[in-house]
């Protein structure tokens, strides 16, 4: 009881944070894990749970209207799941996804109902109230603050001795399964970003990256770094045509890896 | 108005309530008008200022609740421009205040591509990067650093964002060009951001195979020898192949649960 309790108003707490101080990354699981890990009185298995979860759900983020799977929830309930049940990172994974997923369509319900509130919204302008505009806004965020609250607390009330039982009966082949499965999953939160950015024309710059790491291993600064210098030359320094040369590469390479 | 013109004091306090003000751009976000209550709110300094009649600044307000979405971090840069519009609207009659709305679309795109790649895509897979590797080690240091790393250049952003987008809009009534420069920060953006992306799948994606052949006596398996020539081809492969899929117009959890069987199923057959 308690548990859940707290649980929900960290969740509520941090979408509040996130969306009053301007989408800060309070509510990526390397945050979410390692408070509830302090809270529950585990804060090393919270951390160890946040950078495996973190790396998962990298790629779920909300760009434009698209509504990814929910990491917050996903994140919260796993790792309180994970360390209530005495287990760590594996676990908290194999239920943070279908957490996740699940509580994707919440986000959506909580978008349509504030849909509603708009008409209300204008009626605000018109009457150039403002501080009629500035308490909407704050309800509408509150009303996503209790929703997950709500999520949470009947989640870990009424889940916790199920999602035991099941955690307990996972079988050790799909255990194993799972961890690859993680290794993988990385791959998806990548392509993801790399949608809306990588075309026929630059995937040049993506293979660039990737080998460098690959042979030379690189860390990822370094590489950035070189990245920096690269676009400044690309953008700033080369005058006229220099699309071409690159874009000749650029085939080349293509038809030897494009799946 | 000239271009380069330092802000004057009450410029300069008009500068953070911009900053202020723009925090709660997201927090009532909807399908109907996405930010838009959180924009207009964000204009809120500018409307008090320049427009002294309830009923001008009903107007203005209206006109700002027009469906708006843009990357939260750089929202300020569009605000500024939009703010030095709003200013010249209400000391120029033969303004035509529909450009303020046009201005605003034109830039909400850009700044979503530009701001996507460079927040979510650049500056937050970095600052993962550096925080994972503490992280995983258990130390508490990692989120610590993960948010510090992220928030300080947000912050500075947000601020002189706001700052060179008044600029920028005030030298916009000027002259029209000098738009050459988002362009070229865009493509900047994206060749560093595919870099790292590139670098960050290297190191994360994990994929080896499994596959041992049998040769008489000896026992060869094949990842030594994908080692030998292209170290890491299998994750560069899958990666490649989960964007292929996107590009087809798979829907990520789809693919999300794909990946959830090839795991699973790989390791039971021995493959992975």
């Amino acid at each position: 009881m308690q548990i859940a309790i707290i649980v929900g108003l960290i969740l509520a707490i941090l979408w509040f944070i996130e969306k009053m101080l301007g989408t800060p990354m309070v509510i990526r699981p390397i945050v979410v894990s390692t408070i509830i890990g302090a809270v529950l009185g585990d804060l090393q298995t919270g951390i160890l749970v946040g950078a495996t979860l973190e790396l998962v759900f990298m790629g779920f983020i909300q760009v434009g209207g698209a509504v990814p799977p929910d990491v917050l929830v996903g994140a919260g309930l796993g790792t309180t799941f994970a360390i209530m049940s005495g287990n760590g990172a594996d676990v908290a994974l194999a239920l943070a996804l279908p957490i996740a997923l699940l509580a994707q369509s919440l986000k959506v319900i909580v978008f349509i109902v504030r849909s509603w509130f708009m008409d209300f919204a204008m009626r605000l302008a018109k009457e150039a109230n403002i501080k009629g505009l500035i308490t909407l806004n704050i309800a509408g965020l509150l009303l996503q603050s209790a929703m997950y609250f709500l999520v949470a607390f009947v989640a870990i009330l009424f889940g916790s001795t199920a999602v035991e039982a099941f955690v307990n009966n996972i079988p050790e082949a799909i255990k194993n399964g799972l961890e690859v499965a993680g290794g993988l999953l990385p791959a998806v939160g990548f392509a993801l970003l790399l949608l809306p950015m990588m075309n026929k024309n630059n995937i040049l710059y993506f293979l660039l990256g990737f080998a460098l790491f690959a042979y030379l291993n690189l860390p990822v600064l370094g590489i950035t770094l070189f990245g920096v210098v690269l676009a400044f030359i690309i953008v700033f320094e080369m005058k006229g045509k220099q699309g071409e040369v690159t874009e000749t590469n650029t085939t080349d390479e293509e038809d030897l890896f494009d799946v | 108005m000239s271009e380069k013109k330092k802000l004057n004091k009450d410029e300069k306090k008009l500068m953070r309530e911009i900053f202020w003000n723009s925090f709660m751009l997201e927090a009532s976000y909807n399908y109907e008008r996405q930010q838009a209550l959180g924009f207009s709110i964000g204009m809120w300094p500018a409307i008090k200022r320049y427009y002294k009649t309830k009923n001008e600044q009903a107007e203005a307000l209206e006109r700002h609740m027009a469906i708006f979405n843009t990357t939260p971090h750089v929202v300020t840069t569009i605000t500024g421009v939009a703010t030095a519009l709003e200013k010249e609207a209400s000391e120029n009659p033969n303004f035509d205040k529909s450009i303020i709305n046009n201005v605003k679309i034109g830039l909400m795109g850009p700044f979503a591509g530009i701001g996507d790649s460079l927040f979510w895509g650049t500056l937050r897979i970095i600052s993962v990067g550096i925080g994972l590797s503490l992280a995983q080690q258990g130390s508490i240091l990692g989120p610590i650093l993960f948010l510090l790393l992220f928030n300080v250049p947000h912050m500075l952003t947000r601020y002189y964002g706001g700052v060179f987008g008044y600029k920028f809009g005030t030298s916009l009534m000027g002259k029209a060009s000098s738009s050459g420069i988002m362009q070229k920060i865009s493509k900047g953006a994206t060749i560093v951001g595919l870099m790292v992306i590139g670098a960050m799948s290297a190191s994360m994606v994990k994929l080896q195979s499994a596959l041992v052949f049998t040769v008489g006596e000896e026992k060869l398996p094949m990842q030594d020898y994908i080692d030998q020539i292209f170290p890491l081809l299998l994750p560069l492969l899958y990666t490649l192949f989960m964007f292929y899929l996107l590009k087809k117009g798979k829907k990520p959890t789809t693919i999300l649960l794909i990946t959830i069987a090839i795991g699973i199923g790989g390791s039971l057959l021995g493959l992975i």
